[in-house]
């Protein structure tokens, strides 16, 4: 046990010593704001759970069964996800974390590695899903009015239902690891989890879950009630768990106990089992991990160029740099993965508003279109924030140590920048203006807002690009192991920040205007003087905007990444606190 | 050819590099050597484009980097002491990567890429990810990624770390036939036995400061040494700190 505490030790003195190193106002920041947004959105959480609840417990003889289908939907998803993020953890923290060498050459067994590595991963895996999962749990509490035995009970089922989805995690990732083809452990996984995770999203949408508060869509009561009955396995984890959270919800205690006892008895279980074949395969999985994979198809040898002569128009640092950038995502399975799923966001984007229920409502059809159309630029917009958060923000990280090369290069860090700005500028307005295009005529909406959509997107996208590339330089990371995760920095915060005001007031701007324009053609009357004065300068602030948002990011970053010394631009910064401070 | 003036760096309070003064002629291979946190990493990465410097200036082949870093960079072969790369490319991509980068044409870099290949015994990997190659191998990569363009002048941090024997003296073969040739070399290295073996001249910092350039002999005289080699001299001259 000696030596699990002292090898979880590293783990906790970096958290505690976080404070000595970096910058400790920019981090208290960062921690504010996650934490508030953090909060809100487990009050909203809780709030929009307590009032489903509060109505279904209100619904004559269907409403508990409603009520407890949501709870066993809910513990299913739960278990999946601790599953899913257990495998992701477990694989980093078993065969790819960069101290794994140091660990596996000290006098320690491989199972006693194991539990260390596996009480890490548990922790990592399960914290975030079990205060997420707090919101739901408690207002079935406060809703059925249950007593402390309720909370003690959940209590003492989340425990055990997270040890056992995380030794199953750790279970699987290990067998795969020997017995899958040596170095091909990391992509299949990579694939795994990325195609679990389509697979429960395009699942749950195409469940149609907003049928369920419509009960009259079902053809009979009965087709309904059907609907609602699920087959409980008695050998689910999930089950005991449900069974154990119904039976004190409705005070009986022995019954709540046992389905404790069986959770505690599986996870134990399970915790010894994983233990046990970890003696057995760990360290055959680790040694094959080791191994690079050999590629799928190489290149041959001296091949001339083979890129589109569209990269010919170029300066050679420029399209040196082009085809570099473009190789490397499409090498790097985290990357070029990641795409599927994006493509995955865009397929329910455009669902949803196909089964958008427009004729249903009291409002005018054709004002509801453009409507929808008009905010659908924001969200759009919003939509590709987030892609360029995960994708164009990480840009400039992603050079990482190799960022000497460009430093080091006869090439401005302006050209540098540019060519990062229209790799991902041009696949991004692609992708959005398709986005607003198909949606748009899913919404049947005038050729007004239709050029206005897409006049506005093509406007937005070369900004938010920009921003960024600009942020990503001015906050880069090279150091990190994933870069692709810097989105999580003060930086990505900053970026998405901006990127939500920006968006909000071109839309603010271009509202009242537009409205205008709408209004006077359903009336089939023209603008008046005053409306055409604050449509032109609406338009021209808009305008503005976002040449300002694509200039002066990058004017920013420029400067930024030009001072940046690699390798001593912390150090300078440590220095100061601690003048011993070596390695110049 | 290169021409450092008052070279000075400061990271905070910390002095890296104190006004260094430095000439060194065309074709002569210059070794830096220093103990530990003396400033050879940071002199040479200044030199390199890689950082600016506090104050002071580095002159290339005439040029000032300050005024006109892109075109000083042309004439650079730069080699770090940690050969970081991208990992996602293969060694030949590389090479072409950074052809395009200086300005090489097509034909003479299928020529000139095979021949440094096949030098670096690189040939057969030119195809493999470089995420699949040894310290040893990248080590080689970026040297041969550095003399690509024929550069004037090659800014080397430590040449032979990672490196095997028949490396090492590939290296050292390799630099002095391009001095021979007219190509300026400037090293920082802890190996003294290569600085000896190797250099015109040597230049000693501590603490940020040059405390003696010259030949052996003259580094010999300085420190009052009758016999005994760079490692002796280095001892004395560095006040028996940090053993390099």
């Amino acid at each position: 046990m000696r030596e699990i505490l002292t090898l979880l030790k590293p783990r906790f003195l970096s958290f505690k010593n976080r404070g000595i190193s970096g910058n400790l106002k920019g981090r208290k920041l960062r921690s504010f704001l996650f934490g508030s947004i953090g909060l809100a959105f487990w009050g909203g959480t809780f709030f929009i759970f307590y009032r489903v609840l509060t109505y279904f417990h209100g619904l004559e003889e269907f409403g508990d069964i409603l009520a407890y289908k949501l709870l066993s939907m809910a513990l299913i998803t739960f278990f999946s996800l601790l599953i899913f993020s257990g495998i992701l953890t477990s694989l980093s923290k078993l065969y790819l974390s960069r101290d794994l060498s140091l660990v596996h050459s000290m006098p320690i067994s491989r199972e006693k590695i194991f539990l260390s590595r596996w009480i890490e991963s548990t922790i990592d895996s399960s914290w975030m899903v079990l205060i997420y999962s707090l919101p739901f749990f408690l207002p079935y509490g406060i809703v059925y009015k249950a007593g402390a035995f309720y909370y003690a009970m959940l209590g003492a089922n989340l425990l055990p239902f997270c040890l056992i989805a995380s030794s199953l995690s750790a279970l699987i990732v290990m067998m795969a690891a020997a017995f899958l083809p040596a170095g091909r452990v990391r992509s299949v996984f990579i694939f795994m989890g990325l195609f679990l995770f389509l697979l429960l999203l395009i699942s749950f949408r195409l469940m149609r879950p907003e049928r369920f508060v419509h009960p009259e869509s079902f053809m009979t009561v009965m087709f309904y009630l059907k609907n609602l009955e699920s087959s409980h396995s008695p050998l689910l984890p999930t089950t005991w768990f449900f069974d154990s959270l119904r039976a004190a919800l409705s005070g009986t205690m022995g019954n709540a106990f046992f389905n404790s006892a069986l959770s505690w008895s599986c996870a134990i279980t399970m915790v010894f089992a994983a233990t046990w074949v970890s003696g057995a395969v760990y360290f055959k999985g680790l040694s094959k991990a080791q191994t690079v994979p050999g590629r799928f198809f190489s290149s041959l040898r001296f091949k001339r160029r083979g890129y589109g002569f569209f990269l010919n128009i170029l300066s050679r640092p420029a399209r040196a740099f082009a085809i570099k950038e473009i190789k490397t995502f499409f090498r790097d399975q985290t990357q070029w993965s990641q795409v599927f799923l994006v493509a995955a966001l865009i397929v329910i984007y455009l669902y949803n508003f196909s089964v958008l229920p427009l004729g249903k409502g009291p409002i005018k059809i054709e004002y509801l279109q453009n409507l929808i159309s008009f905010l659908n630029m924001g969200l759009a917009a919003f939509v590709l924030s987030a892609v360029s958060a995960r994708f164009v923000f990480p840009a400039v990280s992603l050079e990482g140590e190799a960022f000497w090369i460009v430093k080091s290069s006869p090439v401005s860090i302006r050209t540098f920048l540019r060519i990062k700005f229209f790799i991902y500028f041009l696949p991004l307005l692609l992708l959005s203006e398709l986005l607003i295009v198909v949606t748009n005529i899913l919404l049947h909406v005038t050729p007004f807002m239709m050029v206005l959509s897409v006049v506005t997107i093509f406007l937005m996208v070369p900004g938010i690009v920009s921003m960024g590339i600009g942020l990503g330089a001015i906050y880069p990371d090279f150091q990190s192991e994933n870069p692709a995760q810097s989105v999580t920095s003060l930086g990505g915060l900053i970026y998405m920040t901006l990127c939500i005001g920006f968006i909000a007031s071109v839309i603010v701007l271009e509202a009242g205007p537009v409205y205008n324009i709408f209004m006077t053609g359903i009336r089939g009357v023209g603008l008046k003087g005053f409306q055409w004065v604050w449509l032109v300068g609406s338009f021209s602030v808009v305008l503005a905007l976002c040449l300002m948002a694509i200039m002066i990011p990058m004017r920013l970053g420029e400067k930024r990444i030009f001072r940046y010394e690699l390798g001593h631009y912390e150090i300078s910064e440590k220095v100061q606190k601690s003048p011993n401070q070596e390695s110049v | 050819m290169i021409e450092l003036k008052n070279l000075t760096k400061r990271f905070g309070d910390i002095v890296a590099v104190n006004r260094l003064n430095l000439s060194v002629s065309e074709g002569e291979i210059f070794g830096f050597i220093g103990p530990n946190g003396a400033g050879k990493t940071t002199t040479l990465r200044m030199m390199g484009g890689v950082i600016a410097p506090t104050e002071g200036s580095v002159i290339i082949d005439g040029m000032n980097m300050a005024d006109d870093p892109e075109n000083v960079k042309k004439r650079i072969g730069f080699i770090p002491d940690r050969p970081f790369l991208y990992e996602k490319l293969t060694g030949m991509e590389f090479l072409r990567f950074t052809a395009d980068l200086y300005g090489i044409e097509d034909g003479l870099f299928y020529e000139r890429s095979e021949k440094i290949l096949r030098q670096f015994s690189l040939y057969h990997w030119a195809d493999k990810l470089i995420e699949s190659y040894s310290h040893g191998m990248k080590q080689r990569l970026i040297i041969s990624a550095a003399i690509l363009h024929d550069p004037k002048v090659i800014v080397v941090d430590e040449p032979m770390v990672g490196l095997d024997p028949a490396g090492i003296r590939m290296v050292k073969d390799l630099f002095r036939s391009l001095a021979k040739k007219g190509t300026t070399i400037f090293m920082s290295t802890h190996t003294l036995a290569v600085a000896e073996d190797v250099c015109d001249r040597i230049g000693i910092i501590h603490k940020g400061s040059l405390v003696a350039t010259g030949t052996i002999e003259e580094l010999r005289l300085k420190a009052q040494v009758q016999e005994g080699d760079l490692e002796e001299v280095f001892l004395i001259l560095t006040e028996g700190e940090s053993v390099p």
